[in-house]
């Protein structure tokens, strides 16, 4: 399946380590053009000056949660329509049918693996 | 049926006799609760194992943030190695570097046996505690802890599940159909 690896992506996640994980599985993807942002806040400012291929965020985060950042891009005319992919270790399955209906495009549970994180990159950007 | 009504003379006698059988009591329990309040030994619990068990919580986190980090730029220095002579040298070096960085788990198995130590010792006092005085829960809670569970209620701060409680990644993926 193509992706546009050319295409910037936004990873959220409030741990270093977690976002450091993610770049470098991204960089293995062959994606190079990634930013990130240690919570909600910071990511919807970030949001608001770029133009994102897909956002990567993590759910529970101080003091924006990635759920709340998915109602904000959702209700934001001109954020919309960015993918958005929640990767968290919140996995109950209220939590999965609520950011579902809060419009994100996949759900990846923690601790996942490279091939899940490609796999749900596909689904959502490929063409 | 007949009721026998105490005389006044007699209520007179018995009274002081009951008050100071309950008065007795209460004292009896007064120093019973002050036998139970000194087991729990909480002037240790605030000024030693507590403080311990943060200290300790502490350096875990640093320890495991330290030790990832390490075992991150080893891998990140073997992906950028290039190809040719000394290739495997190189890498072999990063790898005794990621074995040395996993003995962080040795020690900080240590230290988190001594704070579920401490926990064990507390749950034990405080379970005696709540038994030996009867104790039930106020129905108020503090409203900063009320703030907060209401925050996590709200935005479904569940954290991560126990284990054989977490859905798997299939089960997920078919909520999305």
């Amino acid at each position: 399946m193509a992706l546009d690896l050319s295409m910037p992506i936004l990873v959220v996640d409030d741990y270093q380590t977690m976002v450091r994980i993610i770049r470098n599985l991204l960089k293995q993807l062959g994606f190079e053009e990634v930013d990130d942002a240690s919570d909600g806040t910071e990511a919807l400012a970030r949001l608001k000056d770029r133009k994102y291929g897909l956002v990567i965020s993590d759910w529970n985060m101080e003091p924006m949660t990635g759920y709340e950042l998915l109602r904000h891009v959702r209700a934001d005319e001109n954020l919309r329509t960015t993918p958005f992919i929640m990767v968290t270790a919140e996995s109950k399955t209220e939590n999965v049918i609520a950011a579902k209906k809060a419009g994100v495009n996949n759900y990846i549970v923690k601790p996942f693996n490279a091939a899940t994180l490609k796999s749900k990159i596909e689904a959502v950007c490929g063409s | 049926m007949s009721l026998a009504v105490p005389r006044q003379s007699e209520v007179r006698l018995r009274e002081p006799q009951a008050v100071i059988a309950e008065l007795s009591e209460i004292a009896e329990y007064i120093a019973h609760l002050r036998e139970e309040i000194g087991a729990l030994r909480a002037n240790e619990m605030s000024r030693d194992r507590i403080p311990m068990a943060h200290e300790e919580l502490g350096s875990v986190v640093a320890a495991t943030a330290g030790a990832t980090n390490t075992i991150m730029e080893a891998a990140e220095a073997m992906l950028s190695l290039p190809d040719g002579p000394g290739y495997r040298e190189a890498v072999e070096e990063r790898i005794n570097t990621i074995f040395e960085a996993c003995a962080f788990q040795d020690i900080t198995g240590q230290r988190i046996a001594k704070v579920v130590e401490s926990l064990r010792l507390f749950e034990q006092r405080l379970a005696r505690f709540v038994g030996a005085v009867k104790a039930r829960d106020a129905a108020t809670t503090d409203p900063a802890e009320r703030a907060r569970r209401a925050r996590a209620e709200d935005l479904m701060l569940n954290g991560p599940q126990a284990d054989g409680e977490v859905p798997s990644q299939d089960d997920i993926d078919a909520l999305f159909g």
